[in-house]
């Protein structure tokens, strides 16, 4: 096996929640008051796409134990077809994770560091990432592990003192139109719902396996009230402008104002962001060299990590010409291919890999 | 051994370089290379073109000859730490970029916590100085609005006594909550929302120009309707918004009550105001029930308030005071403005969801008509330290 290392199960459920989450935070609560209006903070419930994956990945690996997805696709259907999927697979995280580098950057660079290039932003997070990468799994492990409390005691300082200026009212009517606005609305989330399909990369790599299924449905449930937390939070300050912010999470850490000196908590927001997407970036990235390095059946993934790094800088360039476009790509067509990869054809490949193993124990 | 030195080396050079390169000092941006924006004024000019008027703190006033492009003069006041620039432009962007032209310092908006439009300004709209206001990054969501009767450079160019800057000044005053207290969310948040009307609280300049005590003062409201200013209301019927928006946190209520002579104040402790909409079939009505807790802080009447049967009939009279102020809102905003500044709109909205859409259009013909029933419950619950009038022994 390329990877030597092991995680626990707990630091499997964290990366992953970190993996989720800080992208999550930050556009949701503006795509998903488009549809869902004053019920945006009842959507991240209909999490339907993340329990699929979730269970998918968890059988599939019960099946073919040690195996990720994409080597386990090789057993199910075999060996050519299996290399086609196991090359996408790279690829799209490759892309996907050249979205969340892009997103990263522009966030940073559009409400902070305004006159620093785009490049000199995503440059920097990519090569930490891509050396903590090369470190391997445990590393990575251990840095989720070091960051969640960090990331969760800032969520609290910004969700805490702003709990005097929120308006309840601003939730109410809730549901006036049933639950179909808050389902709507749920459908750009679940592409982050299915990005539990990398809970498949890494369980092969869980030292107490027993332990992983729980760790799992934590994390799930961790990344629904957190997103509830947030869109309600956002929802109950800004009400009826939620949807017209770019970053309304960002609007929110603005406007603490405690005892007339504890104010302008932006930066708060910010390390929030910095330490969120450390962790999704090098997650994602970790999964893609992996998956290359095994698609080319290479010994060790170190050698590529450096050159997949430039790679991803560049895909974080090419994946949208401006933000506005990249906003819209992510409601709309990204939406759809993720659901695609990461549902439907682990779905279709966990259909076929059963029918299978029943046929085999019926001969 | 040989390789295992030049690495650490290596190492050693790679760190002190970042040493040098992190503590940032390489592209620092001191105090006083900053133009600290305390407050900011809108007018609009003669020809239609926006001005922006910035007050600026001095954060060392070295520079002594302050005169720059003669825009406008600096301070003389007391303080003297701080200086109004002005410049004009096609929109706020633009004038924003020419004011830059002015300033050896660059333009700082962090710590800006106030903006004044000028009434010439509100009455043609809103809607265009507050775009740029919510979308550049650097103003503050916080910060307070206000509307000033005549231009709001005017209101920048004084030096009140007792703040360090008019903007701590307008700051202050708004907070003590006896005036409407609204920050630049709320403003949009009115402006975009279901009723499209908003108040902000109208900046008077109380005394002559030149005199160097003249200040500003919070009195009564303006009101905008699709983001046009299409009048305001005084101080009086303020009170009242403010009791319909439940708004009110402090404040002392003084009545003369029937049949006496003189005056009974008393000191609100809390209230709360709560909207109940009724929709019987096309007649749309609110009931508005304030309950409020008070205390007795002066009685120069002859009526003994240590006695509850005078207490309920004085709780009456409250309360007949209140509907007096809150009459005078409602006849304003419906039947002068039409524009409802009291969040009727969405209390209709969300106890009837369905009616409300199916009327959303119809709201400027619905809203005049509504039915407004006010339900005061004022409870008077203390006396204060004494109980009969310790000058006039013989109180009722």
């Amino acid at each position: 096996m390329i990877e030597k290392g092991k995680i626990s199960a707990s630091q499997m459920g964290k990366m992953l929640y970190l993996a989720i989450l800080p992208t999550a935070i930050l556009t949701t609560p503006a795509i998903t008051f488009k549809f869902a209006k004053q019920d945006l903070w009842i959507s991240p419930i209909w999490a339907l796409c993340g329990l699929i994956v979730i269970f998918v990945s968890l059988r599939l690996h019960r099946m073919y134990p040690g195996l990720n997805i994409v080597q386990a696709c090789e057993r199910i259907v075999g060996r050519f077809p299996g290399k086609i999927i196991g090359f996408i697979f790279p690829l799209f995280y490759l892309y996907f994770n050249g979205i969340i580098v892009r997103e990263y950057s522009e966030f940073v660079v559009g409400a902070f560091l305004i006159r620093t290039p785009l490049i000199v932003v995503s440059g920097s997070i990519v090569l930490v990432c891509a050396i903590a990468a090369r470190g391997g799994v445990e590393i990575v492990g251990r840095f989720s592990e070091l960051i969640l409390p960090a990331f969760i005691t800032l969520f609290l300082l910004i969700v805490v003192p702003i709990i005097p200026d929120l308006q309840v009212t601003n939730m109410l009517p809730i549901m006036p139109e049933g639950i179909r606005p808050s389902i709507e609305g749920a459908i750009v989330l679940q592409t982050w719902f299915s990005e539990f399909l990398t809970a498949s990369f890494l369980l092969p790599f869980v030292a107490d396996q027993k332990k992983s299924q729980k760790s799992v449905y934590i994390s799930l449930l961790a990344v629904i009230l957190t997103l509830i937390v947030s869109n309600l939070v956002t929802l109950l300050l800004l009400g009826e402008l939620t949807g017209n912010y770019t970053y309304p999470f960002l609007t929110v850490a603005r406007y603490i104002n405690l005892a007339d000196f504890f104010t302008h908590l932006e930066s708060l927001f910010m390390a929030i962001w910095v330490l969120g997407a450390f962790v999704k970036i090098c997650v994602f990235f970790y999964v893609t060299v992996l998956g290359a390095a095994q698609w080319m059946n290479l010994s060790d993934y170190r050698p590529i990590v450096f050159p997949l790094g430039l790679l991803l800088i560049l895909f974080s360039m090419w994946v949208a010409p401006n933000f506005q476009e990249l906003t819209h790509a992510i409601a709309t067509s990204v939406t759809l291919a993720i659901i695609t990869l990461f549902v439907i054809i682990p779905g279709l490949l966990f259909c076929i890999a059963w029918v299978k193993r029943r046929l085999w124990i019926k001969s | 051994m040989g390789t295992t030195k030049r690495k650490s080396v290596l190492v050693l050079v790679t760190l002190s370089i970042h040493a040098l390169l992190l503590a940032g000092c390489w592209d620092r941006t001191e105090l006083n290379d900053l133009a600290i924006i305390t407050a900011a004024g809108l007018d609009l000019t003669e020809d239609h073109q926006l001005e922006l008027s910035v007050k600026i703190y001095l954060t060392s006033p070295s520079s002594s000859s302050q005169q720059m492009g003669g825009t406008s003069g600096p301070d003389k006041g007391a303080a003297g730490l701080s200086v109004v620039r002005s410049a004009v432009g096609l929109n706020m962007a633009d004038a924003a970029s020419r004011l830059q032209q002015l300033l050896s310092r660059r333009m700082f908006w962090g710590q800006d916590e106030v903006f004044v439009f000028g009434e010439r300004l509100a009455k043609e709209g809103l809607a265009e100085p507050m775009e740029f206001l919510t979308r550049h990054y650097a103003p503050r969501e916080r910060a307070n609005v206000f509307v000033s009767k005549g231009a709001a450079k005017d209101v920048l160019l004084l030096n009140p006594p007792i703040e360090r800057s008019v903007a701590d000044m307008l700051r202050e005053m708004s907070k003590s909550q006896t005036g409407l207290n609204v920050k630049m969310k709320e403003l949009a948040q009115m402006m975009a929302g279901r009723a499209k009307a908003a108040v902000v609280p109208l900046v008077e300049i109380e005394s002559e120009q030149e005199n160097p005590t003249s200040f500003p003062l919070i009195r009564g409201t303006a009101v905008l309707k699709n983001g046009k200013m299409v009048g305001s209301v005084n101080d009086r019927a303020t009170r009242g918004i403010m009791w319909l928006r439940n708004e009110i946190k402090e404040g002392t209520l003084t009545i003369s009550p029937n049949n006496t002579k003189g005056y009974v104040s008393i000191q609100l402790l809390r209230a709360h105001t709560e909207l109940i909409p009724h929709i019987q079939g096309d007649e749309w009505s609110i009931t508005v029930r304030i309950n409020a807790r008070d205390d007795i802080v002066e009685n120069t009447t002859d009526l003994d308030l240590s006695n509850p049967k005078h207490i309920k009939k004085l709780e009456t009279e409250l309360g007949y005071d209140m509907k007096q102020r809150t009459d005078m809102a409602l006849a304003k905003a419906q039947k002068e403005l039409n524009a409802d500044i009291f969040r009727f709109a969405d209390a209709f909205y969300r106890k009837y969801p369905k009616k409300w859409n199916e009327n959303k259009d119809r709201w400027d013909d619905i809203f005049p008509k509504v039915k407004v029933k006010l339900e005061a419950n004022p409870k008077i619950s203390r006396p204060g330290l004494t109980g009969k009038n310790l000058f006039k022994p013989n109180q009722r």
